[in-house]
C-alpha cells in the first residue's frame, strides 16, 4: 500500500490548490497560440504527475490553431480524475503564453484562489489589424498587467519570451513559464528538470533548463517583492497608435504610365488619368502602405505619412 | 516638420528619400515604362541610406548593359566601365581604397557572359564587395538576344522558336565559386531585397546578389507574360524562399527559384590578407635597403 500512500502524499502536496483537500482533482489550464508549445508544457506537466503516481486526464484543443490560432490544454490530476474537462471556473492554474488567450480564459479561473501566470508576450491575429490604414488601432486588449493582476487573487505577468530571447533561443519562452508553473506545485525540481529534459529536443536541452531555472526564480523573487507591473510592451502598443495622414506625391514629369501602381495597390486607390499619368483617386481609401512608392521604377511617387496631430 | 517620424516598429532613422541619393539632373531615368532595374536600384538606395553609408565613402562600378547605365543615376563615385569588366575594376578599386563600400551592378550578359571569366574569379578571391546581378533574362539594350539566363523555350531574338539551351543559376555558380554571401530575391517584394541586399553589404567578403528583374518591354512582349504589372505579379508564383541546398540539388530552374540569403559563411577575405602580405614584402625590403 506504499503506492497508495504515496498518491495521498503527492495530491496533498501538489497545487496551490492543495489547501482545498486533497480529494478533488488539481485543474491547471494552459493557453496559448499555435506553436507557442502549449502541448509541449502539458505533457511535460502530465507526465511529471503520472511519475508521481497520479491518475491524469488531458485534453485539448489544437490542429487547425496549429501556428497561428488559439490552443488550450486541460491537466487534471489527482487521486482520482473523473473527466477530463475542467468545469467552468475551477480552473486552479491558468498558465498563459499569450496575453490576450490568457484574458480570453482568465474567466475559467477559481475566482478565490486561482493562480494566473501569463507571458506578457502579445501576438496580435490578423483579424485584429483589418483596418489596414497606418497608425490604426489594433483591437487588441488594451489592458496593462497592473490593471489585470488587480483583479485577480495571484497574478503574475512574466515577460517570458524576452527572458528567453535573452538566454539565446526564444522559443524557450514556454518552458520559462513551466519554471514559474513548477513554484505552484511540490514536486521535486529533479523531477521537473528530468522531465523536461525528455520532452525538449535533445539540442535544446542546456538552455531549457537554464530556461526553467529563469522562470522559477523570477516567480520566487516576484512573491518576496511587490509584483512587477511596469509593462514595456504595453507601452509601446499605446504610442503606436497615432492615426496618421496619407499624402502622395506623384511627380508626373518622371512617370512613364506603366501601371504598376494602379494594379498592384491594394485599395485600388490610384489610376491613371486622361494624360496616362499616375493619380489617387480616392485619397479617403488610401492606408500608406507605400506599395506604389516601392514599386514605382520611377520613383515618381513618394508617399508622405504624417500623424495627424500634426496636420490638424 | 523636419522631425523623423517614428512609425511603429521602426527605429528614429530618417524615413528614406531616394531623391537624397540619385542625380536629379539626370531624371527621369532611361529604363523602359515597368523596368524592374528602377525597384532595384531604389532598394538598394534604402540599403545604402539605412546603414547610413556617406554618399562620399560609396562608389558604385557598372558595366555595360541596361543594368550599367543605373550607376549614372547614382549621387555617389560612380563609374561606368567597359562591358564585362566592373568586377575587375571594382577589385583594383577595393585593394587600394579599403575604405570605400564598393557596389558593381552588373547584369546578366554582362555579369556571366562576357564578364564570366572575371564574375568567378571575383568569387573565388573572396574580396570585400557588394555585387548585384540585375537578371532580366534578356539582352535589354541590344534588341533582346538570348542571354545565358533565359530560361528554357523562352523566345527572344536569337531564339525565335524557343531557347534550347539550359540556363546559368548565378547564385549556384556563385556559391560554387567560393563566394562568401549569396542571395537572390525578386523586385516584387521590395522590403526583402533591400534586406537582402543590406546583409550583402554588410557582409565582410565577397557578396553576390541575384535581382529576378523584368523586362517586360522586350522580354515579357516577345513571350506573351503581359504588361508590367501582369510581370511583377508573375513573379510570386515563381519563387519559393528556401535554403541553398535546393539551388545545388537543382541548378536548373524547373517552376521555381529559391530566394532569400542562400549562403552566407566567414571565408577569409582577401583584402586583408593581401595588404598584410604587401606589409611583409615592404618591410622586408625596407630591412634590406637598409642594409645595403
Amino acid at each position: 500500500m506504499s503506492l497508495a500512500s504515496e498518491v495521498a502524499e503527492s495530491s496533498q502536496h501538489s497545487g496551490g490548490a492543495a489547501a482545498r483537500g486533497s480529494r478533488e482533482p488539481v485543474n491547471v489550464l494552459i493557453v496559448g497560440v499555435g506553436g507557442q508549445g502549449v502541448i509541449m508544457v502539458s505533457k511535460v506537466l502530465a507526465s511529471l504527475c503520472q511519475a508521481h503516481g497520479l491518475q491524469v486526464k488531458q485534453s485539448e484543443v489544437h490542429g487547425m490553431a496549429k501556428r497561428g490560432g488559439s490552443v488550450f490544454s486541460h491537466v487534471r490530476f489527482g487521486k482520482q480524475v473523473w473527466s477530463p474537462t475542467i468545469p467552468k471556473g475551477d480552473v486552479d492554474i491558468l498558465l498563459a503564453l499569450e496575453w490576450a488567450e490568457g484574458l480570453r480564459w482568465l474567466p475559467q479561473l477559481r475566482a478565490e484562489t486561482g493562480i494566473f501566470i501569463c507571458d506578457t508576450k502579445r501576438i496580435v491575429p490578423p483579424f485584429a489589424c483589418l483596418n489596414r490604414r497606418q497608425g490604426a488601432p489594433m483591437r487588441y486588449s488594451r489592458e496593462t498587467p497592473a490593471e489585470v493582476i488587480a483583479h485577480v487573487a495571484e497574478a503574475y505577468a512574466v515577460d517570458a519570451t524576452r527572458m528567453a530571447d535573452e538566454l539565446g533561443n526564444e522559443r524557450a519562452a514556454n518552458t520559462v513559464l513551466v519554471g514559474a508553473l513548477s513554484t505552484a506545485m511540490e514536486f521535486p525540481l529533479a523531477d521537473w528538470e528530468r522531465v523536461l529534459a525528455e520532452f525538449v529536443p535533445r539540442k535544446t536541452v542546456g538552455v531549457n533548463l537554464e530556461a526553467f531555472r529563469l522562470g522559477r526564480s523570477w516567480i520566487e523573487e516576484a512573491r518576496r517583492t511587490a509584483p512587477d507591473t511596469s509593462d514595456p510592451q504595453g507601452q509601446g502598443l499605446a504610442a503606436a497608435v497615432v492615426p496618421s495622414t496619407v499624402r502622395v506625391e506623384i511627380e508626373a514629369q518622371w512617370c512613364k504610365s506603366c501601371d504598376i501602381c494602379v494594379k498592384l495597390c491594394p485599395e485600388r486607390c490610384l489610376r491613371l488619368n486622361s494624360e496616362r499619368i499616375a493619380e489617387l483617386t480616392d485619397p479617403a481609401k488610401c492606408t500608406g502602405c507605400r506599395l506604389c512608392e516601392w514599386l514605382c521604377p520611377d520613383f515618381a511617387i513618394r508617399v508622405h505619412l504624417q500623424p495627424a496631430a500634426a496636420v490638424a | 516638420m523636419n522631425d523623423p517620424i517614428v512609425l511603429e516598429g521602426n527605429a528614429a532613422v530618417e524615413e528614406f528619400d531616394v531623391r537624397k541619393y540619385i542625380r536629379l539632373q539626370m531624371m527621369p531615368h532611361f529604363l523602359c515604362p515597368g523596368c524592374g532595374h528602377g525597384i532595384a536600384l531604389r532598394a538598394l538606395l534604402w540599403a545604402v541610406h539605412e546603414l547610413g553609408i556617406d554618399k562620399d565613402r560609396l562608389a558604385v562600378v557598372s558595366g555595360i548593359g541596361c543594368a550599367g547605365r543605373l550607376s549614372a543615376y547614382i549621387d555617389a563615385n560612380t563609374f561606368h566601365v567597359t562591358h564585362g569588366r566592373p568586377l575587375a575594376f571594382a577589385s583594383g578599386l577595393a585593394l587600394v581604397r579599403p575604405d570605400l563600400h564598393v557596389v558593381v551592378i552588373t547584369g546578366d550578359g554582362d555579369c556571366l557572359a562576357i564578364g564570366g571569366n572575371h564574375f568567378i574569379h571575383t568569387c573565388r578571391r573572396n574580396l570585400k564587395l557588394t555585387c548585384l546581378m540585375l537578371n532580366n533574362e534578356v539582352y535589354g539594350m541590344t534588341g533582346g538576344q538570348v542571354s545565358p539566363t533565359t530560361s528554357e523555350t523562352r523566345i527572344t531574338t536569337t531564339t525565335q522558336l524557343g531557347n534550347a539551351e539550359p540556363h546559368f543559376d548565378a547564385c549556384a555558380l556563385a556559391a560554387a565559386a567560393g563566394a562568401g554571401f549569396v542571395g537572390r530575391e525578386v523586385t516584387h517584394h521590395v522590403p526583402k531585397l533591400k534586406d537582402v541586399m543590406r546583409a550583402a553589404l554588410e557582409h565582410p567578403g565577397f557578396a553576390f546578389v541575384e535581382v529576378m528583374s523584368d523586362c517586360t518591354e522586350i522580354f515579357g512582349r516577345k513571350n506573351d507574360m503581359g504588361s508590367s504589372p501582369e510581370m511583377i505579379l508573375r513573379q510570386k508564383s515563381e519563387i519559393r524562399p528556401s535554403a541553398y541546398r535546393d539551388t545545388v540539388e537543382t541548378p536548373f530552374r524547373p517552376n521555381t527559384l529559391p530566394t532569400g540569403v542562400l549562403m552566407c559563411n566567414e571565408r577569409p577575405e582577401y583584402g586583408a590578407a593581401y595588404r598584410q602580405y604587401a606589409q611583409t614584402v615592404k618591410s622586408a625590403g625596407d630591412g634590406k635597403q637598409k642594409r645595403g
